[in-house]
């Protein structure tokens, strides 16, 4: 790029950043309350793509803000590019080597245009023009928002959003990015890209990246990953040396890759030893599934391998019997009618659901979902088209108030809606708003608190002081306590760490199986393969295909027309299947637990790969 | 949702190309030049100016005149009151109420003056200048104010971020009001203080969420660098081209015109006294 970037070139391999003892309390006058970091030691390598594990509250964005010297530490020492952060000036010259992109996209961007924007930090830097009109240029440009420039943010995509956040940074000329939970709000698709952009910077501009994330397939795209826990560095190395660890990073909270997690359940259930290091890799637990299904077999010396555990493993194949109870016709929609903004946000859309049923509906932003389930509690009334749920039909006034009360809506983010003084008071909101008795108003508030798993002394506290796992159960709460007959649910785990997503889809799975109809919108297909009974699936405004989880799942030319991906499982068990072909085992396994029953429920693999694969495993510690 | 504030009108014209600086000084200047002008001539002339500009502007004429829509009920409000009130010969009479011919002549000047006024700061300062250009002007123009220490870069970067966060927040508001009718809540039946109620539904997330933006929004400024206005460089500097002070030049002559005609020239040399 220009000349002060060659002036801060490094040759690869030299420590860009130096953490000594570190720890760091947001209370420093309280000593009982716990530090938010103690005694973190990470050298990072210039050039180095890092990722930073971790549950949520594990110091993991406390660190990447202390290395941005956004504050300062209690004790120890960090030095970035030889810098350490005293005072104002050195702060300063720590920040402009450092670039920070934020989890949400919405509150970093200051420029009233994307060119602005970009502009801001160099204009910042005191950077003068024709340079710094060559910079934000170069900027966008890299990030590929050339033909952006003019626009306002508001109009881009979160995924656009997040590039232009790393184009302001780049127009910075920064040695490292650190990424906070940066591809957390974005779906699958916009995920992907954003990701390649920043392995680009990484490669091609040496810059050094730190990406906190929750989500594997980053992790394992990195050169090195560290795993925080409570404030301190609980692992650190490769990720294949990291996720041999599956054990104790599952322990802390936290996922590990579903080949992984596969080959960990089934030597546990088989009682038999792995090779961690070998089954952190991919094609290494396909050879150590393999291995252990064939060590059990000459183990139990019977011809019909394990014994196989008597639940049954499908899960996407349920065919409801149920009366329908929602029923959409033909229905298209379109944002701004007759304005040159028009939007057709849906297409001659056709839906029923059963009662008792769970219904996914996955497509990326903006493929008409949240659309879609507006229309079904009448917030949103049919343009062309009919909507009819429990009866109603949502084009009438008069029936609406009464639609409300059968369909519950909790939208994306639901805690960003609470508003009373007591989480006892926000549940209440809507079943008071229903007329219903002192009495029977307190019994659906404990009952919804129950579901959640809220104790009762929580109900009296402010919805503000809880954690953010707790906000989003107390919203959920606040619609599951006027006991709808039909639950929508838009991204209900969206943002939250692999532990606090399970909890809030165990509530979900909970509320299915009392048999109330449940509508599930995401785009994370682990868990909308794990619950649903059939899928929509979503593409511009039109409903690609509305079938079974395993047709859904079967169909790769849909999948991909809506740029979807397989859930990890199924993909590992295809590749299994793939290099055993004559062994007879499913595909379809959409959590961890049902590809383990699969693969035990298939048997021995064939003799022919059972030759090469009978090395004895190395046992490891 | 897609806010845009002011109804900024995109085209390439002479107006829009002008210097925002000028078109808001332009402005003030109209806005106290337009209370001079009484005679039905330079009423008459002042029109046919406007309406030069417009052509000018490329903006369709239709939405220049949509921006009076605000104030046709204080125009019709001044236009009553002056027929009725004012002295002079009577016209016609109802009980108590008379039109006066003056009352007539003195009411239709008030109306005109309050539509050209409308008409001509919207031309100017919101159809053929973006907010962001008008937040520029502003700094720009107030700069001088900083040897008083008056915090102009501030102000100016607090304009831009309000700016920027309006379609943010009009969309969060329209979220939550959604959510809320989800949970029952009415927003639009009911008496007023029950509507009050339910705005403290949308009220309370809102607010809360605004801080906790701005919260964010500091800390990322700072990650970038910011330290307030001094040192900071700008990537669009407003210059002033030898055609805006062309531009500039015309506008005050045409008001400057004006004047000399309301106050100079007899009206009998048009036969209109």
């Amino acid at each position: 790029m220009t000349s002060q970037a060659a002036q801060l070139k490094y040759e690869p391999g030299q420590t860009i950043i130096e953490i000594e003892g570190l720890s760091f309390s947001y209370e420093p006058d309280q000593p009982e309350a716990p530090n938010a970091l103690n005694g973190v030691d990470l050298e990072v390598k210039a050039g180095t793509h890092l990722a930073i594990l971790g549950r949520n509250g594990s110091g993991k964005s406390t660190l990447a803000r202390l290395i941005d010297a956004l504050e300062l530490p209690l004790s120890g020492r960090i030095r970035v590019d030889g810098i350490e952060a005293v005072d104002d000036e050195t702060s300063y010259m720590v920040r402009r080597r450092c670039g920070l992109v934020f989890q949400n996209p919405d509150n970093q961007i200051i420029g009233t245009t994307v060119e602005e924007d970009v502009a801001f930090g160099p204009e910042n830097l005191g950077i003068p023009n024709p340079e710094l009109r060559d910079r934000v240029d170069t900027a966008l440009a890299i990030v590929g928002l050339s033909e952006y420039a003019q626009r306002p943010p508001a109009q881009l995509s979160g995924g656009m959003k997040q590039k232009l956040a790393i184009a302001g940074i780049m127009a910075m000329q920064p040695r490292v990015l650190i990424l906070d939970e940066a591809t957390s709000m974005l779906d699958p698709f916009s995920r992907r890209d954003f990701m390649e952009l920043v392995q680009k910077l990484n490669r091609e501009e040496k810059l050094t990246v730190l990406n906190i994330t929750h989500n594997m397939e980053e992790a394992m795209a990195a050169d090195f990953v560290v795993v925080m826990h409570e404030g301190k560095i609980l692992l650190r190395g490769r990720p294949e040396q990291i996720f041999a660890h599956a054990a104790e990073i599952i322990d802390a909270g936290l996922d590990v890759p579903a080949h992984a997690a596969i080959a960990h359940l089934l030597s546990k259930e088989l009682n038999l030893p792995i090779c961690p290091e070998e089954a952190a890799s991919f094609t290494g637990a396909i050879n150590t599934v393999t291995r252990l299904m064939c060590t059990a077999a000459e183990r139990e010396d019977t011809a019909n391998g394990p014994a196989s555990p008597a639940d049954p493993i499908v899960s996407g194949s349920a065919v409801f019997a149920g009366e329908i109870i929602v029923e959409v016709e033909d229905l298209s929609y379109t944002y701004n009618p007759n304005t040159p903004g028009a939007t057709e946000a849906l297409h001659e859309v056709n839906l029923q659901v059963r009662r008792g049923e769970v219904l996914g509906i996955m497509g990326h932003s903006g493929s008409g979902k949240s659309t879609l389930v507006q229309h079904l509690n009448g917030l949103i009334r049919p343009q062309t088209g009919s909507v009819r749920v429990l009866g109603f039909n949502t084009r009438l006034n008069k029936e609406i108030r009464e639609l409300r009360r059968m369909v519950g809506l909790v939208f994306q983010y639901p805690e960003h809606q609470l508003f009373a003084d007591s989480v006892f008071a926000d549940i209440a909101y809507g079943p008071k708003r229903l007329g219903l008795s002192e009495a029977e108003v307190e019994r659906r508030v404990y009952a919804a608190a129950e579901i959640v798993g809220f104790d009762p002394d929580i109900l009296q506290r402010s919805p503000f002081e809880l954690s953010g796992g707790q906000k989003r159960r107390a919203a959920m709460a606040g619609v599951i306590a006027m006991e709808p007959e039909v639950l929508i649910l838009d991204e209900p785990a969206a943002g939250l760490d692999p532990a606090g997503r399970e909890e809030i889809l165990g509530y979900v799975r909970e509320l299915a199986h009392k048999g109330r109809t449940i509508i599930l919108v995401s785009h994370n297909m682990e868990d909308l393969a794990r619950f649903a009974d059939r899928l929509l699936v979503m593409k511009d405004g039109r409903s690609l295909f509305l079938g079974t989880t395993d047709e859904v799942f079967s169909r790769v030319d849909i999948l991909a027309a809506a740029g979807l991906e397989k859930p990890r499982t199924a993909q590992f068990m295809e590749a299994l299947a793939e290099e055993h072909p004559d062994w007879p085992i499913g595909t379809n396994a959409y959590s961890v637990e049902a590809a383990v029953r699969m693969i035990r429920q298939a048997g021995v693999p064939k003799p022919a790969e059972r030759r090469s694969a009978v090395t004895k495993p190395q046992v490891e510690r | 949702m897609n806010i845009t504030l002011g109804n900024y009108y995109p085209a390439d014209s002479i107006l829009h190309r002008l210097d925002p600086r000028v078109k808001l000084l332009a402005a003030l200047t109209v806005m106290i030049v337009i209370f001079f002008l009484n005679s039905p001539l330079t009423l008459l002339l002042f029109a046919l100016g406007l309406i030069a500009g417009i052509a000018a502007s490329r903006v369709p004429f239709k939405l220049v005149l949509r921006s009076v829509r605000p104030v046709i009920f204080i125009a019709t409000f001044a236009f009553l009151i002056n027929i009725f009130m004012t002295p002079g010969t009577e016209l016609w009479s109802l009980g108590p109420l008379t039109i006066t011919q003056q009352g007539l002549l003195v009411g239709i000047k008030m109306a005109l003056r309050l539509f050209f006024l409308i008409m001509t700061t919207t031309l100017l300062m919101t159809l053929t200048t973006t907010p962001l250009e008008m937040a520029d002007a502003i700094e720009s123009l107030l700069r001088p104010l900083e040897k008083i220490r008056f915090p102009s870069h501030e102000l100016a970067m607090m304009m831009s971020i309000a700016l920027r966060f309006v379609p943010t927040l009009a969309d969060e508001t329209a979220r939550i009001m959604k959510a809320q009718s989800s949970r029952g809540a009415d927003f639009d039946t009911g008496g007023l203080i029950k509507r009050a109620k339910g705005l403290v539904t949308v009220l309370v997330p809102l607010f809360v969420s605004a801080f906790k933006r701005a919260e964010e929004l500091a800390l990322a400024m700072e990650s970038r660098c910011y330290r307030g206005g001094s040192g900071r460089t700008k990537l669009r500097e407003l210059k002033l081209r030898p055609s805006d002070r062309w531009g500039g030049a015309v506008l005050i002559l045409i008001c400057a015109a004006l004047l000399l005609i309301e106050y100079m020239v007899p009206l009998g040399w048009f036969g209109l006294a």
